[in-house]
């Protein structure tokens, strides 16, 4: 029986050294908060553990941009930032676990607010990756806008720890909000598709747009304290009577949900919006969330539904991939490959020739 | 003409023989882009009609082993459509179908050849608009957005063509089609779409682009402040930024370039201010309100000598003529000019201001500035006459602003791309295995380095061999980070 090694770097140059002076294959793990999304883990000879390769490096307030170590917890980022009134606009359910910031960017996980500020993709401006040579490579930089050379981050982004280390993220941040608002409103879920459709057409700019399985639609709106109580007004005429602002997060429950039952297994879709609704009342009309504006979903399915739910994403034009399962429960974790299997592989075999990282987290695609 | 006559026929088999041109008149329409001053004619130009025959032209190239840029309007600022010798031009222009306008899921899908502008005029029926903005939007096309990841105006507040795009049909260099991306933001996978989008053509052809629509926004409020220095209107930037409010766009056109933009076309400009500024708040109507008013008090606050708030769409209009036209308005005052296109964290404005100008004292060279100041995107333009024998000295000097930028901890390129014009400079902002990285996806895609090849990238016929010895990473030279 092989053991596993697991190695605990602080800074990059261990990271380097880590990569560079252990032979075999690699799995990085940050906060284990998604360790078994996507295609299970094979076997490695070591683990890059980096929950000690944390802290911000630079934060410049009045630039809005902040780097920070990958092994950062963002929640442990947003309180840093919290007393300049910045954050990272990302809202992702497992940040209050406590995913890392490489965590997060390396399963491209975002949360309702993606409808506005985009994924984790939009608000990196630059990485740090050790590559399975040794080679630690930069891309991007420290400014907002910058078009000089590859942008790697994108690359990393969703990339399961199959291409790189990440060791360093520069991104860039937004203001915290003076005030928001979340409207709630009881709606089944054609109805809500109706409502979204609705507050999509008009003048409102949500920033987040929400079904949840218990039968309800959410909406969040941000601005000012002068603006918002009227902004709140306005949409109440077009969501109706029943929308209230509840006391307490009315977030929570949609958390749980993106979450999933751990009996369940968890998928996360993507399909144009308005095929939405019928691919969740298809797939789980009860235990799911369905980003209406953005047209991405979680829904939670025995295991053995998992295969047929990726043909159906698929065959609507949307994308799956498998988050959580059932541990042991054998369930596909992607869907049929992307037409650019080919470059994928390229790419793959570029920058990790001998596969030493990340193996079966593509499977079978890679 | 090099490429030998067979390789004609093979695209001639594959094209209408009447849109292989090969006239050397004809051709050198196409021997450079919107960078004037790199010219190379190409051996043909192939003008395909529709994606089939894209990728039909590009499996000719590939087979041949023929090196291939895909060119759009020509707009480009750093030579990236710049021809290569014996190879071909494949132009974009035919494909300008918008394809699909989808206003329940507000996106459309086009054509590269469709032009920046005609995609918001075919979603605004439905209330909706394409965001991103470049000064050239009216002649620039979205497959030239895509290839260089272009900015604008409004990307303060909306992001970069990357944001805004959610799938690209791709014809790659071996003439396979792939799309890269998804319909909507979620990958299953690297984002690829990220890496092809601003790579400058170098990784293969957009033939059909998904972008996605905004709403239009339902209030827009746009001021014009003039203020008694650069460093006033810095202030006021980091101001705005202070207070949380993110306008949808903040720049600021120093003397010069306002002298020639009011020239150009009168946009109401006071002639002869230090600096002024065009602040544009958007978004629903309350919320526009209130920041406006807290955006006028600090222009006040900091000394503004002028503030014109645009009373009606017209007025809007007009400021914004001014700022857009400021580039092609300094031929007014200079024969010739340089842009450059660097960035700079935006707390060191007024530093990097004051650097310019002072190199531009020492070249004896005039420099005007309009830039993109709430995201520290500088466009210096360097005045010159190249009949008066100042062209040497003018590119010296553009080039050093642009390495300037990097060493304040900034980019060589905010917008326009790194193109043929700045490749020789990637070594003064990223160190050797960075660009070896970047060249190894490059080769991933592209590993006969047929598409748009020399471009990006610095190669040692374009740059000269550098010394093997240990460099410190530019990074590390200029204190943003630590050696390992």
């Amino acid at each position: 029986m092989t053991t596993t090694t697991t190695l605990r770097p602080t800074d990059l140059a261990e990271v380097r050294d880590a990569v560079r002076d252990t032979p075999g294959r690699l799995a990085v793990a940050g906060a284990g908060t998604a360790a078994g999304w996507a295609g299970e883990l094979g076997a490695v000879d070591a683990v890059l553990d980096l929950a000690g390769l944390t802290g911000v490096i630079t934060h410049n307030p009045g630039d809005m941009t902040v780097s920070a170590h990958a092994g950062t917890p963002l929640r442990a980022l947003t309180e840093e930032l919290a007393e300049h009134g910045q954050h990272v606009s990302l809202d992702a359910a497992r940040i209050a676990d406590g995913a890392t910031l490489g965590g997060l960017l390396a399963t491209a996980d975002s949360g309702p607010s993606s409808l506005v500020y985009g994924t984790l993709r939009d608000l990196v401006i630059g990485v740090t990756v050790v590559l399975a040579d040794g080679t630690v490579a930069r891309s991007g930089g420290h400014v907002i806008k910058n078009v000089a050379g590859y942008d790697l981050a994108k690359l990393l982004h969703g990339s399961y720890g199959t291409l790189g280390v990440l060791a360093e993220v520069v991104l860039r941040l937004h203001p915290v909000p003076k005030r928001t608002a979340t409207l709630v409103v009881d709606a089944p879920l054609a109805r809500a598709a109706e409502l979204a459709a609705r507050v999509l057409e008009g003048p409102f700019e949500p920033v987040a747009l929400e079904w949840t399985s218990d039968g309800r639609l959410l909406v969040r709106i941000e601005g000012t304290d002068e603006a918002l109580p009227a902004r709140v007004a306005r949409l109440q005429e077009v969501l109706g009577a029943g929308a209230t602002t509840p006391e307490g997060d009315p977030w929570t429950r949609h958390a749980e949900l993106t979450r999933g039952a751990p009996d369940a297994a968890v998928l996360r879709i993507g399909a144009r919006p308005s095929l939405l609704p019928a691919l969740v009342s298809e797939l789980a009309p009860d235990a799911a969330t369905a980003g209406l504006g953005t047209g991405v979903a979680t829904v939670s399915l025995p295991p053995d539904a998992v295969a047929d739910a990726h043909t159906r994403v698929h065959a609507a034009g949307g994308t799956s991939q498998l988050r959580s399962r059932p541990v042991g429960a054998d369930a596909p974790a992607w869907g049929p490959p992307p037409s650019a299997l080919a470059v994928l592989r390229a790419v793959k075999t570029a920058l990790d020739p001998d596969g030493r990282f990340g193996p079966g987290r593509f499977s079978p695609w890679m | 003409m090099t490429l030998h006559g067979g390789v004609r026929q093979a695209f001639e088999r594959v094209l209408d023989p009447a849109d292989v041109l090969s006239d050397p008149v004809k051709c050198r329409a196409y021997e450079c882009d919107g960078l004037t001053g790199y010219r190379v004619c190409p051996d043909l130009v192939l003008l395909p009609r529709d994606a089939a025959q894209v990728a039909a032209a590009v499996r000719v190239c590939h087979e041949h082993k023929v090196p291939f840029v895909a060119r759009g309007a020509g707009t480009g600022l750093s030579g990236g459509a710049l021809p290569v010798a014996d190879g071909v031009v494949i132009s974009l222009a035919r494909l300008k179908r918008v394809l699909e306008v989808d206003p329940a899921n507000r996106r459309a899908v086009v054509e590269p050849g469709v032009t920046n502008l005609e995609i918001t005029a075919a979603a605004a029926p439905h209330g909706l608009y394409y965001a991103p903005d470049p000064s050239s939007q009216q002649v620039c096309t979205i497959g030239g957005n895509v290839a260089e990841n272009s900015g604008g105006a409004h990307c303060l507040k909306y992001g970069f063509t990357t944001n805004h795009v959610l799938s690209c049909e791709v014809v790659l260099p071996d003439g396979s089609v792939v799309t890269l991306g998804t319909d909507t933001g979620e990958q299953a996978g690297p984002d690829l779409r990220g890496v092809f989008l601003g790579s400058e053509g170098t990784l293969g052809i957009t033939t059909s682009i998904t972008v996605r629509l905004l709403r239009t926004p339902e209030s827009v409020r746009t001021l014009l402040a003039d203020f008694p220095s650069v460093a006033a209107a810095g202030d006021v930037v980091s101001d705005i930024v202070a207070a949380g409010i993110v306008p949808a766009a903040v720049e600021m056109m120093d003397t010069l370039a306002i002298e020639a933009a009011e020239e150009a076309v009168h946009a109401g400009y006071t002639v002869g201010v230090p600096a002024a500024l065009v602040v544009e708040l958007d978004g629903p109507v309350e919320e526009c309100d209130a920041q406006f008013e807290q955006v006028k008090a600090i222009c006040e606050k900091h000394g503004c000598t002028r503030l014109h708030i645009a009373g009606s769409v017209e007025e809007r209009a007009k400021i914004w003529k001014g700022r857009k036209a400021a580039f092609a308005a300094v031929g007014r005052i200079s024969p010739d000019y340089f842009v450059q296109d660097g960035v700079v964290p935006r707390t060191r404005l007024a530093e990097v201001l004051d650097r310019i100008a002072g190199m531009g004292t020492d070249a004896g060279l005039r420099v005007a500035n309009v830039f993109h100041a709430g995201d520290g995107n500088l466009h210096p333009l360097v005045l010159y006459s190249a009949a008066a024998g100042e062209t040497e000295r003018a590119e010296r000097l553009s080039g050093e602003i642009a390495e300037l930028c990097v060493e304040m901890g900034g980019s060589l390129s905010g917008e326009h791309g790194i193109g043929t014009d700045k490749a020789c400079s990637m070594p003064k902002m990223f160190s050797e295995d960075d660009l070896a990285v970047m060249a190894r996806v490059q080769a991933a895609f592209d590993p006969h380095n047929l598409c748009n090849p020399g471009k990006v990238l610095p190669t040692p016929r374009l740059c000269g061999e550098r010394p093997g010895k240990y460099r410190a990473h530019p990074l590390e030279e200029s204190g943003v980070i630590e050696r390992l």
